[in-house]
């Protein structure tokens, strides 16, 4: 009788592992099967035609790439400082719980409040409209608590004697973030940004309302009024609008493109992640 | 030099969010001193007469999220469970990698899908209740749960792990089977790290948008009648996100008062997610 619950439980179990499995995996082969027609080398370097229809996604991918490294150049600095401040310049306990606290609740927020924000502050106050600039920044704002989380993670994780033989040299406290905090973790921050920016190339919400439109502009010239094409909202768009044969193969294609361009960042990112995500052995 | 450039940046960053908070209270100020409460328990909204009631939102947003961890809770523990339980370390590890990957994919891929899947599939198995489109608060669960179904096996089994092992080998040396210790050991000693996780888990699928957005139909004013009959599940609903990631938002910012209804949306939102993602934290930071 109990062996026969011990079995009957662990093959519950490993149902349950198999069926979210197969599930996932599932859905990723039928965005391969229905995506692949539409890969080649023009669908990557020719521009949009036919509302999407004919023609390749290389502006959309420009524009992607520029929000993604706008957001990136913002993020760094600034998840850098607030990492430093919770190891380095807050004394009182309470104070970096609270951070702590703050950057887990951040982390969950919706992005599409980022996005409201981003209308309101950027678009409108700022008078910038629709631009990369808004998009990047609303972006870097959106993955921020990401990144941080993931930087402190790699600098609680340095041995404290690192830190103590420093200080122990007669370095002051910036040096020793310098010397160790910094130089120790900025593996961190490139996995913790790849994490983020895999994340943010996703998006669609935050930047609907302030950077993307579907069609019609290279490559921005200024700030005003400069929005850039996205792979994510012309996958929205056509998502929405279109029945058309041809539409449905090259969307699947960006999907596929979009969706590439998403593992290839969680991957390069994965080594890590896995290593501090360990608990001790069973 | 380092020290006062960390200060600014930080105090740029907090800032920034602080000021996120600070602009979704006072812009949504006039629709709470227009409406008072019936901002909350209000049914209707029709913004050309200016008459502003979130409840039908609030009851999508829920309503939503309730089915998809109805479906993916029980599936993502179970998938947790033999993971972390039975597995060894290895395959334990090759099997959380795609894990992570899935829980990637972005979110309008997953309303992509949703839309070539999904809806036909809803429509069709649900045909003698007679809905008028596969676009229906069921469609919205159903997709939001295999969405965060990877996100959920993760969050368990990290609760699953943080049960010291020592405890699993003593169950198992006092006699009782793998079945036995995980009934009886592991998961109440990592009910609280599960209940963490559930709680995280509501405040992703309450802040998602866009893959709901794709099948759930846009319609307003959608509510239960009686409060518990399950029969708007089958027609077309609206979210918090949804409502706030339509056109209505462009349309809104002219207007002072509908606007502040739309950042009004914002704050119920933002109380909501950050409420469960800040108890989840909490949780799951004491256990472990």
């Amino acid at each position: 009788m109990r062996r026969g619950l011990d079995i009957v439980m662990g093959c519950v179990a490993g149902g349950c592992l198999l069926a979210c499995l197969t599930i996932s995996t599932g859905l990723v082969w039928s965005i391969a099967r229905r995506g692949w027609g539409a890969l080649s080398f023009s669908f990557f370097t020719e521009q949009i035609a036919l509302v999407g229809a004919s023609g390749g996604i290389f502006w959309n991918l420009v524009g992607t790439t520029v929000l993604l490294s706008t957001a990136f150049l913002a993020c760094a600095p600034l998840a850098v400082s607030l990492a430093l401040m919770e190891r380095v310049w807050l004394r009182s306990e309470s104070m970096k719980k609270a951070l702590r606290l703050g950057l887990y609740t951040a982390n969950g927020l919706p992005s599409i409040v980022f996005g409201l924000f981003g209308f309101l502050v950027f678009v409108q106050w700022c008078g910038w409209g629709k631009s990369w600039l808004a998009g990047g920044l609303v972006l870097a704002m959106s993955m921020l608590p990401t990144v941080t989380l993931v930087v402190l993670e790699r600098m609680a994780a340095i041995p404290q004697r690192y830190i103590a033989a420093a200080t122990g040299l007669g370095l002051s406290q910036s040096q020793v973030a310098w010397a160790v905090l910094l130089k120790q973790s900025w593996g961190g921050l490139i996995s913790g940004s790849l994490l983020g920016l895999a994340r943010a190339a996703g998006e669609t919400a935050p930047i609907m309302f302030t950077a993307t439109i579907f069609a019609g502009v290279t490559f921005p010239k200024g700030v005003v009024e400069n929005p850039v094409l996205t792979l994510p909202y012309h996958i929205f768009i056509l998502a929405q609008d279109s029945f058309a044969a041809g539409v449905e193969t090259k969307m699947w294609g960006t999907a596929l493109v979009l969706l590439g361009l998403v593992f290839s960042m969680s991957v390069a990112a994965l080594p890590s992640r896995l290593y501090l995500h360990e608990e001790s052995d069973v | 030099m380092t020290r006062v450039l960390s200060w600014l940046l930080s105090a740029l960053a907090i800032g920034a969010f602080g000021f996120l908070l600070c602009v979704f209270l006072f812009q949504s100020g006039p629709v709470w001193q227009s409406e008072g409460t019936r901002y909350i328990t209000g049914v209707s909204w029709f913004y050309r007469q200016h008459v502003f009631g979130a409840l039908s939102l609030i009851y999508g947003s829920l309503a939503v999220t309730a089915v998809a961890l109805l479906l993916a809770g029980p599936l993502g523990l179970g998938a947790a469970v033999f993971l972390s339980e039975y597995l060894p370390q290895k395959a334990r590890l090759a099997l959380k990698i795609p894990l992570e990957l899935l829980a990637g994919i972005p979110s309008v891929v997953f309303g992509l899908l949703g839309i070539a899947l999904l809806r036909d599939w809803v429509y069709r198995t649900f045909a003698k209740f007679d809905p008028l489109s596969g676009d229906t608060l069921l469609t919205a669960g159903i997709l939001l749960a295999v969405m965060i179904l990877p996100t959920m096996v993760s969050l368990f089994d990290d609760a699953l792990r943080s049960v010291s092992g020592a405890q699993r080998r003593a169950a198992r040396a006092l006699g009782l089977t793998r079945a036995e210790t995980i009934w009886n050991i592991v998961l109440p000693q990592a009910s609280r790290g599960i209940a963490s996780a559930f709680l995280l888990s509501v405040g992703r699928a309450l802040g998602e948008t866009v893959a709901v957005f794709l099948v759930i139909g846009r319609q307003d004013n959608n509510l239960p009648h009686p409060w518990y009959s399950p029969a708007p599940l089958l027609e077309a609903g609206q979210t918090l996100t949804t409502k706030l990631g339509g056109a209505e938002t462009n349309i809104a910012f002219g207007d002072p008062l509908h606007w502040a209804a739309i950042m009004g949306l914002g704050v119920l939102l933002l109380v909501l997610t950050a409420g469960a993602t800040c108890l989840g934290t909490l949780g799951r930071r004491r256990h472990a």
